[in-house]
């Protein structure tokens, strides 16, 4: 009995955890409470993506804002020819994950440093694709190459704020479903050592690739889901650098690899960017300091930091927590004992 | 026909000679590619930074940009040894990931830095000699153009030299082949990586002077001349100095071709998909071992 209470506690906390967050706008929150959520909502579900990649895979991709920028211009392209914006959501994570079916055959084909080059390259490239395309026609078609996102001018801020909690959520679930899963066994073999896991019988392609398009379906609908609250999109924002630094930033602060790493950055990843709006000149500077200090004070971030203090305390070597296997354990164990 | 062509030789001598300036620019990359085995990503924002220098130094005290680098390699040296030993090798320690997101972190700071201190506006380093060009049949060459291309010749050959005949040099190419190898022969892998840094950020203060009397530049206008000088180090392969030089003309002309034929974002978009593509075809590059 309590093995089963114990168990089930930490579900239970987060449902309704998850409950209070969603009546929240029927509870009359300050629209800025709201503002803040679902930005805090859209960063983790591009953190908690970027971590199944960087943190679980072993794939450094520099190329969240492709997915993004994609699906934000999908959605917005599909409102100007009259489909349902909520349709045009799902249809730009499609689009994106499509995308990073077509991209995977070569980039897959780069290893470490030049993996990380090749997708820093994607979202350069789509910009200026981008700048020159015009799709649809419309009345903010200028050089920028931008466009209203038809339509959604009409949708309270409520609905935005759902569809937004939904999508950091799922994020969330299916992270912990992953790691849970032969999936995630595998991701973290892989991880650990790519050619020892393809000698155990893991098809380490194709996992990765798995990873990729999940990442870039979810990535896309949540960068998709700002783009209908910011209500316009062009290419120089939504392709931009500036939202791989927020998932960087988040992963690191929180802590890379690890299950709650991001959803502990993200908090102060929002907190961050709407203190810093203020600084709106020196925003970058101060994030990027935060982020080279953290990096070498506490590579871990902040969860891992939490673990290390904790198994100090008790002081006995307990297994980590979370998916990392045994194996992986003993092997990292007798690694830091070689250095 | 003919008349095309005649129009392309234009456009074809200028890529070749502002090529000159990504071999300076990827020859810094190379160096510390080659032995720490990390991409420093904000190596596009020092040679930006360069710029910078010698615009101040130009616009307050009147001094040549080519002149102030007398003050500038020296300066530029030691803040590649300062932050190599202690940002980057201390990161490099943990992981190389670790490495590459400090790397990114700086960048930041300096592109945020660049922005603050003389705005986000475009400049560029405006000499007696900046508009003087001269004629070549048809073809009228500014005279920085085939400046670019001498000092990287001039920077070629020296940075060779280095490598060949000085013990140090000798040090960096061994680490860049064998690291191990190169432990075991008493040489230290952190004095080499501050030294191969330093010479590498000194090589960006060299590119950026010559960046700025050739193009204007922005505070954000380092990462397309990362990229395009690492696609130059993957065409030309690691370590090798008539790759890397044939790699930059080729990426110049792709560069001022693409700009020919599709206007300015062509410019960039032809030789980043030439990047995509060379990546694919061999990610180890060209003539790569």
């Amino acid at each position: 009995m309590g093995i089963v209470i114990r168990r089930y506690t930490p579900l239970i906390a987060l449902g309704m955890v998850i409950a209070i967050l969603a009546a929240l706008p029927a509870l009359g929150a300050p629209k800025t409470w709201l503002l803040y959520l679902i930005y805090f909502y859209i960063f983790l579900a591009a953190a908690n993506m970027w971590n199944l990649l960087a943190g679980f895979s072993g794939l450094l991709a520099l190329c969240p804002a492709a997915f993004i920028g994609l699906a934000g211009y999908t959605m917005t392209i599909l409102t100007w020819l009259q489909v349902p914006y909520y349709v045009g959501l799902l249809a730009g994570g499609v689009v994106a994950a499509l995308f990073s079916i077509l991209i995977s055959p070569s980039v897959f084909r780069m290893r470490g440093i030049y993996f990380a080059i090749g997708t820093l390259v994607v979202p350069e490239v789509l910009r200026l694709v981008f700048l020159r395309w015009r799709p649809v026609g419309g009345q903010l078609q200028g050089g920028g190459a931008g466009y209203m996102v038809k339509g959604v001018s009409g949708i309270p801020m409520q609905q935005t704020y759902w569809l937004g909690l939904a999508v950091g959520v799922a994020s969330v679930l299916l992270i912990a479903f992953i790691l849970r899963s032969k999936f995630g066994f595998g991701l973290a073999a892989i991880r650990d050592n790519d050619v020892s896991a393809a000698s155990s019988g893991i098809d380490v392609f194709r996992l990765k690739l798995y990873s990729f398009i999940i990442a870039a379906f979810m990535t896309g609908v949540a960068g998709a889901i700002f783009f209908t609250y910011q209500g316009y999109i062009e290419p120089n924002s939504a392709f931009n650098i500036r939202w791989l630094m927020i998932v960087l930033l988040a992963t690191v602060i929180g802590g890379k690899g690890i299950e709650e790493g991001p959803l502990v950055g993200t908090i102060i990843v929002v907190i961050l960017h709407f203190q810093l709006a203020r600084y709106a000149d020196i925003s970058l500077l101060i994030q990027g300091t935060i982020l080279v200090v953290i990096m070498l004070a506490v590579p871990q971030g902040i969860t891992g930091l939490v673990r290390d203090l904790r198994r100090a305390v008790a002081g006995r070597a307990l297994l980590p927590t979370g998916n990392t296997s045994i194996f992986s354990f003993i092997l990292s164990r007798r690694r830091k004992s070689h250095e | 026909m003919l008349e095309s062509l005649s129009a392309l030789a234009t456009p074809i001598t200028m890529g070749i000679l502002y090529g000159g300036l990504y071999v300076v620019i990827a020859l810094g990359l190379s160096l510390v590619f080659g032995v720490m085995k990390v991409i420093n990503v904000a190596h596009g924002d020092f040679v930006i930074l360069g710029s910078y220098f010698a615009y101040v130094v130009l616009t307050s005290k009147g001094v040549d940009p080519v002149l102030s680098l007398g003050l500038g390699i020296p300066l530029f040296f030691i803040m590649g040894i300062l932050i190599q030993k202690y940002l980057l090798y201390r990161a490099f320690k943990i992981s190389t990931d670790a490495a590459l997101i400090i790397a990114f972190g700086i960048s930041l700071i300096i592109q945020n830095a660049a922005q603050l201190a003389w705005t986000p506006m475009s400049k560029s380093l405006q000499t007696g000699y900046s508009f003087k060009s001269f004629q070549v049949g048809d073809v009228y060459i500014p005279l920085v153009y085939l400046l670019d291309f001498i000092v990287a010749v001039i920077v070629v050959v020296v940075v060779h030299q280095f490598l060949q005949r000085t013990y140090l040099g000798q040090a960096i190419t061994a680490a860049s082949q064998d690291q191990q190898t190169a432990e075991l022969m008493g040489i230290n892998p952190a004095t080499v990586y501050q030294y191969a840094f330093g010479i590498a950020i000194a090589l960006a203060a060299v590119a950026g002077v010559f960046l700025g009397l050739t193009f204007p530049f922005n505070p954000i206008s380092g990462v397309p001349f990362l990229i395009i000088a690492f696609g130059v180090i993957i065409l030309g392969g690691l370590g090798s100095m008539v790759g890397t030089f044939i790699g930059g003309m080729i990426f110049g002309l792709s560069q001022s071709l693409g700009g020919h034929f599709w206007g300015p974002t062509g410019q960039l978009l032809v030789p980043f998909l030439m990047v995509l593509v060379i990546l694919t075809i061999r990610p180890q590059g060209l003539f790569g071992r």
